[in-house]
């Protein structure tokens, strides 16, 4: 397993973008779980990724993530179908710090904005967003990425500097 | 307890319905876009199987998913937990799937890219609702079970056929705002549809065909299942699909005989529902819209059971051909220039003056009572004596004579022809004849 894979600037910048974004794991019998996240960052130098998701909408993911520590998140702009899949196999929770709710409250504005390209009205935004309670954020190192964006193309290995 | 898969079956429609986890034998999860879910019944759903993806290979491997929904009016999120059961590459399910997909590809300038290989059905094992703050929900328009109990009653004053389909008509447009319909049915021989009434096109199209299979019509009556496309598609436009059949196949000697299919040049949503009663397929029933996403899985559920009201009504109607002797009012005598009525007995075809009116066997039928009008003064039949008639060769399988009736008596009207069709109580029919006329009997053509 390559320790020292990273996100490429450009994929860091798509992922970081008004993309819409879903977290999924798996329980001990290979049960799968998912959620939508609020909000994405990736460390400088593309190393280290966090997803920001609603602690009250994630028990099931957030408990498999404390057994198994697998993930995967797939980024998808709406306007244009463009996806990309993360996966990593070193996820941990991390409280959300000062900056993330920030992050949060931007990622749901260029939400607003993207989803508007395509006649999503704000409050339906707003709504599928909502911050209800408390936003935990898993941290992982990305191992794998993938191009997902429908076509012959999908499921290509996307190649990861070191 | 959970809601069933009904209750939140409207979150399946739209371009990117849905979500969906899975996990490969060695652990590794994987959560990908679906670009379609069909609604199956309260417990399956099916999801479009287009590329050998990851998600294809974990779910043969391990039959265990999650899928993330949303609603697409209040954004209300549910996870659904699901177990693959098997994969349909034919069949209605399949069918209602491409036709539907092709929709989608095309609204999503996809056209190329999807293909439906299989359907891949799978058990709903639990419906969980997301906490969140979804929108409140907006109520519809209108209430359609009751728009359905509507039209259902208009329906079941229909004495007739005729009046059947005015009432089916009529009803969707007042109660169900539908503007653009048209009722097809079934050729004798079984393998082509001929409109016999509509609304909401500049021409009637009143006896235009389209073979079964060919385009939404014709793949909603081969399979005997409902498609509903929420997105224009080029792929499985109908009106397309007849001229290019015109213009390369059999029928390309034989344009000046073809009356065209009517349908909007701009149709964003289409739904066909076969008309089917007393175990038979008898027609389709079709609208559409300019809007996109016009009609939901509800109305979809409505015109499937007036469809299916429609063709009881058929089967009922059929069986009553006897009735009461017609009521004697004088018809005033032909008069003016005669007008020469032509017939190709190869076709059947019947030509008015030098404008077709009509082919096949309401071609017939209309030259057999001309002949018996000009031959023996008649103008009064009985329907039982025409389904007899060695002469009309009606074919006996699917006796559909008052179908062809209707679309005659339409034809006539619609071309204000010299010669009307009236009804004369049940059973029978009366042909008025305002000028005097010229029967020729052309030579058969056959060609080679």
């Amino acid at each position: 397993m390559p320790a020292d894979a990273r996100i490429d600037d450009e994929t860091a910048g798509f992922i970081q973008g008004a993309v819409s974004i879903i977290a999924a794991t798996r329980n001990a019998e290979h049960r799968p779980a998912l959620v939508r996240a609020q909000g994405c960052r990736v460390d400088p130098g593309g190393a280290g990724l966090t997803v920001l998701v609603v602690a009250d909408q994630a028990t099931e993911l957030l408990d498999d993530i404390r057994d198994n520590r697998r993930v995967a998140v797939v980024f998808t702009r709406p306007s244009t179908h463009r996806s990309v899949q993360v996966k990593g196999e070193d996820a941990r929770i991390v409280a959300a710090s000062a900056q993330d709710l920030a992050l949060a409250a931007g990622y749901r504005d260029a939400m607003v904005a993207e989803l508007a390209l395509i006649g999503v009205p704000e409050a339906r935004v707003r709504a599928l967003l909502a911050g209800v309670g408390e936003l935990v954020a898993i941290a992982f190192s990305p191992t794998s990425a993938f191009v997902q964006t429908p076509g012959p193309d999908a499921g290509r290995v996307l190649e990861m500097p070191r | 307890m959970t809601p069933g898969l009904d209750a939140i079956r409207d979150c399946l429609d739209g371009s990117q319905p849905g979500v969906m986890a899975t996990c490969a034998p060695d652990g590794t999860p994987n959560v990908a876009y679906l670009s379609q879910v069909e609604y199956i019944d309260p417990a399956h759903l099916a999801l479009s199987f287009q590329f050998f993806n990851k998600t294809r290979q974990n779910i043969l491997a391990n039959p265990q998913a999650r899928l993330l929904l949303m609603h697409p009016k209040t954004a209300a999120m549910y996870r659904l937990t699901l177990r693959y059961l098997r994969t349909e590459s034919e069949g209605p399910l399949f069918e209602r799937m491409r036709a539907k997909l092709a929709g989608i590809a095309s609204h999503t300038g996809m056209s190329g890219v999807f293909q439906l290989k299989g359907s891949d059905v799978y058990r709903v094992e639990a419906i969980e609702p997301v906490p969140g703050q979804p929108l409140p929900v907006t109520p519809p328009r209108r209430n359609l079970l009751e728009a359905t109990r509507a039209v259902a009653l208009r329906l079941a004053d229909a004495a007739d056929l005729d009046a059947a389909l005015e009432a089916l008509l009529t009803g969707l447009r007042q109660d169900f705002d539908i503007h653009h319909a048209m009722v097809l049915l079934l050729d004798g021989g079984g393998q082509k549809l001929f409109t016999v009434a509509s609304c909401g096109y500049g021409e009637s199209g009143i006896g235009s065909e389209i073979a079964v299979g060919d385009g939404v019509i014709g793949v909603a009556a081969r399979e005997r299942t409902p498609i509903r496309i929420a997105h224009m598609t080029g792929e499985y436009a109908y009106g397309q699909a007849v001229r290019e059949a015109m213009a390369h196949g059999a029928l390309a000697d034989r344009l000046e005989t073809a009356i065209p299919l009517p349908g909007l040049p701009e149709s964003r949503s289409q739904l066909a529902v076969p008309i089917v009663g007393g175990g038979r397929l008898s027609g389709v029933l079709y609208v559409e819209s300019p809007q996109d996403l016009r009609f939901g899985y509800d109305d979809e559920d409505a015109l499937v059971a007036l469809g299916a009201q429609l063709g009881m009504a058929i089967c009922a109607l059929r069986a009553d051909a006897s009735g009461d002797l017609p009521p004697a009012e004088p018809i005033p005598p032909p008069d003016g220039a005669p007008v020469m009525i032509r017939h190709h007995p190869g076709t059947d075809s019947v030509f008015v003056g030098e404008d077709y009116l009509i082919k096949g066997v309401a071609g017939a039928i209309l030259w057999t009572l001309l002949r018996d009008h000009v031959e023996h003064g008649r103008t009064v039949f009985a329907n039982r004596e025409l389904r007899l008639d060695p002469r009309i060769r009606l074919p006996e399988l699917s006796d559909n004579l008052e179908a062809r009736l209707i679309l005659l008596t339409r034809r006539l009207a619609e071309r204000d022809a010299c010669i009307r069709i009236e009804k004369a109580g049940r059973g029978r029919l009366r042909l008025c004849v305002r000028r005097p006329l010229k029967l020729v009997e052309m030579p058969s053509e056959r060609a080679g």
